[in-house]
């Protein structure tokens, strides 16, 4: 009677809001269909806009394309720039980052990280003749981009350098152009794929050394174990399959406009320091 | 370098990847401006009226309110909306919304001080005479002395819309594709023509902006003059 | 319980208020002087003086700050000839006794010229208005005591028509404060850099942006509380003067 229909009552409650704590993001976004991930709008080849039809594309793109491929919805950008990157996936406005996200242990206490699907290290690029050799680097006004490793490295391994950061790459070469910096700092692949696109890339050069190891991975919101556990799985199945080496001869590969050797695959043991 | 398809990069500015992305450009300009300008219209109407019909504490509080949104920079505000709303409130608001939240605060909180400077300058006399025709409060509000107020008040209000249209550019820090954003994004991968695209993107605000004070000049112009040739 | 913010960054922030200040004093002061020579323009009896600098209001007040930050920053850099641009890039210093004067970065040049000229045109109409507020009557009185029109500009019409200004253009120095939060966008290590560089590193976001925020409504506050000071000793003075 009265005590039976509350009980049903109850007990329907019960499992609507346990239905309701089970569901997590990876339910989310296959229930709206669609995939909203970061990824750079002015960084080629990782994200940039194609002139031919406005839209964003490159590495970063392709990997997340494959990504919403495998879960079955479609794929929505947000174009970013590096400082966004982690405001963008804590506030729920993206579900992933793919932006050559360097993983770091600091980064890890906000953020959770798949597998690594690329490998760089951080170099530099200055006007042809400025820059031989890391020491010089102390005396010297260094562009960097902001919320990025690059930056922070360089001011914990040379705290008498002049660091100022822009909002993004371009806006950091600009000022090398201009001579307000000396020297710019970014990933190598990134400097060697803006050095291809440049206008006067006759005046520009980079120098042979790094000073670190970096891996990047891809941006999960904190806590999210389905979802990682779906992005890792795509990942390991497009290295096996031969789609991560495709994806990177079309950006990186002996026809693109700036070829660098693949030395880091999908799943390879990382080095340390 | 290869050959700038100048066309198409219009067509970009202007729309964004519309149709086969979201709206950009400054149709999103436009978009913006317009859903902050008349979010920040009922605001201030809503905050000028209070500030003017309140007394003691909840004036004070408002007061307070209105003076700490006039005094914080509309970019710090953006960033407020943007990355800390969503986290403190567990709400997931999209960009474009948090923008015009951001906006429409901002602009609520000067057409507020205008609103209830427009109230206040109506003289003591109108309100005595409307409340000893029986009148109350209110309706001595709503049928005397607002519609006088809100014709002294046009020219700030139309002031606050051009800041408004001006603001919108601030969008390009949280990665909104509004006009401002998008000519960036198109400098970034040209690289050699900041210049004109710059000079560019100032003359369209321009465009916007003189539109909008040529308008309100030619539909608020005629009221005053027959206002002054009634008296 | 973690403390409010590292002292380290603590320190960065204080560093970005101080340039903030410096760039909106300096800004503020050549504005006034230029707002005030676009007034004087405005009003002169030569037609073409007089479109010309109505011209430079409506350019400057109806195109937004941020794009002309980013003219100055990236287009100017483009036009000028490069000699100027790499003078303007190397650290000068000039010695003043103990004191030296060191050039600022050209970000910081960019953006106190970008934040000089677009204030200079809201400055420039407050002035004019201020001029407008002046009765005719007075500039009459004063051509019929054979006064020049300078001497009128000089002694009837500035003094008067500066103190209706003054509350306008406190509310402009307020908007200098505020509006120095773009330059940002062209690197300038000011108050809004700061509070966004710290968020990134410290991922203390609350903390970051709310220190920030509360330098900027300190500011405005002893800006408004300058204001009411100077509207109370000004009234206090008139009075002495007619009692």
């Amino acid at each position: 009677m009265k005590i039976k229909t509350w009980g049903a009552v109850l007990a329907a409650l019960l499992a609507v809001a346990s239905n309701a704590a089970h569901a997590d993001r990876l339910d989310d976004i296959k229930k709206a269909g669609v995939l909203r991930v970061a990824a750079f709008d002015s960084n080629p080849p990782f994200g940039f806009v194609d002139p031919k039809d406005n839209q964003i594309v490159g590495l970063d793109v392709d990997y997340a394309r494959a990504v919403a491929k495998s879960l079955g919805v479609k794929l929505e950008v947000q174009p970013t720039n590096p400082a966004n990157r982690i405001a963008f996936l804590k506030s729920g406005k993206v579900d992933l980052v793919f932006a050559n996200f360097t993983i770091t242990d600091e980064r890890k206490k906000e953020v959770d990280f798949s597998t690594p699907y690329f490998a760089s290290g951080t170099q530099f690029i200055a006007k042809k003749g400025v820059l031989k050799s890391p020491d010089q680097i102390n005396s010297l006004r260094i562009g960097a981009d902001k919320g990025t490793t690059n930056e922070q490295q360089v001011r914990a391994k040379f705290p008498n350098a002049t660091i100022v950061a822009y909002d993004d790459t371009p806006f950091a070469f600009a000022a090398l152009r201009t001579g307000n910096v000396q020297a710019i700092t970014q990933d190598g692949p990134k400097l060697v794929a803006l050095l291809a696109r440049v206008p006067d890339k006759a005046s520009y050069e980079i120098p042979a050394f790094t000073i670190s190891n970096d891996y990047e991975g891809v941006g999960v919101p904190k806590g999210e174990t389905r979802l990682l556990n779906a992005v890792n799985g795509t990942l390991t199945k497009l290295e096996a399959d031969g789609d991560a080496s495709r994806i990177y001869d079309r950006w990186f590969g002996p026809k693109s406009a700036a070829p660098l050797p693949r030395l880091f695959k999908i799943g390879d043991p990382q080095k340390n320091g | 370098m290869n050959e700038v398809d100048w066309l198409a990069s219009l067509r970009y500015l202007l729309l964004g990847a519309f149709p086969s992305g979201p709206l950009g450009g400054v149709a999103l300009t436009l978009a913006l401006s317009v859903a902050s300008a008349v979010l920040a219209v009922i605001i201030g109407l809503g905050g000028g009226i209070a500030l003017a019909m309140t007394r003691g504490v909840a004036q004070i509080l408002l007061t307070a309110l209105v003076a700490f949104f006039r005094a914080i920079p509309v970019l710090m505000l953006i960033f407020w909306t943007f990355f800390l709303m969503p986290i403190l409130l567990h709400v997931n608001v999209p960009g474009l919304a948090t923008v015009v939240c951001a906006l429409a605060l901002i602009g609520g909180a000067y057409l507020s001080h205008s609103v209830h400077a427009g109230i206040v300058s109506i003289g003591d006399g109108q309100w005595q005479a409307a409340m000893s025709l029986g009148l109350t409060r209110w309706q001595a509000l709503r049928e005397v002395v607002l519609p006088q107020a809100v014709r002294v008040m046009m020219p700030s209000f139309v002031n606050q819309w051009v800041s408004l249209i001006k603001d919108t550019s601030l969008a390009y820090i949280v990665g909104v594709p509004e006009f401002t954003f998008l000519a960036n994004q198109l400098n970034n991968r040209l690289m050699v023509y900041p210049a004109q695209i710059f000079l560019f993107v100032g003359f369209v605000y321009l465009m916007l902006c003189g539109a909008l004070q040529g308008l309100a000049h030619v539909v608020l112009s005629p009221a005053m003059h027959r206002r002054k040739a009634r008296l | 319980m973690h403390s409010w913010l590292d002292p380290k960054y603590l320190a960065w922030l204080e560093q970005g208020f101080a340039v903030t200040l410096m760039l909106s004093a300096c800004a503020a002061i050549c504005a006034t002087l230029l707002g005030f020579a676009l007034a004087v323009a405005r009003t002169s009896s030569n037609a073409a003086l007089a479109r010309v600098a109505a011209s430079y209001v409506f350019v400057f007040r109806n195109s937004p700050l941020l794009v002309q930050l980013l003219f100055w920053y990236f287009g100017a850099a483009v036009l000028l000839p490069s000699e100027w641009m790499t003078w303007l890039n190397t650290p000068h210093a000039a010695m003043l006794g103990p004191f030296a004067l060191r050039w600022p970065s050209f970000e910081v040049f960019a953006g106190w010229i970008g934040l000089t000229c677009y204030t200079t045109a809201f400055i420039g109409e407050e002035f004019r208005a201020g001029m407008r507020g002046v009765s005719a009557a007075q500039e009459q009185a004063a051509a019929a005591l054979g006064m020049s029109r300078y001497a009128v500009l000089r002694y009837v019409i500035l003094p008067q028509a500066l103190r209706i200004a003054t509350p306008p253009l406190a509310g402009q120095y307020m908007n200098v404060v505020k509006n120095s939060s773009l330059t940002m966008a062209i690197g300038v290590a000011e108050l809004s850099y700061m509070s966004r560089q710290v968020d990134t590193e410290s991922f203390r976001t609350f903390q970051a942006f709310g220190t920030a925020t509360v330098f900027y409504v300190l500011t405005i506050a002893v800006i408004e509380a300058a204001l009411v000071v100077w509207q109370r000793t000004g009234v206090r003075a008139l009075r002495r003067v007619h009692a």
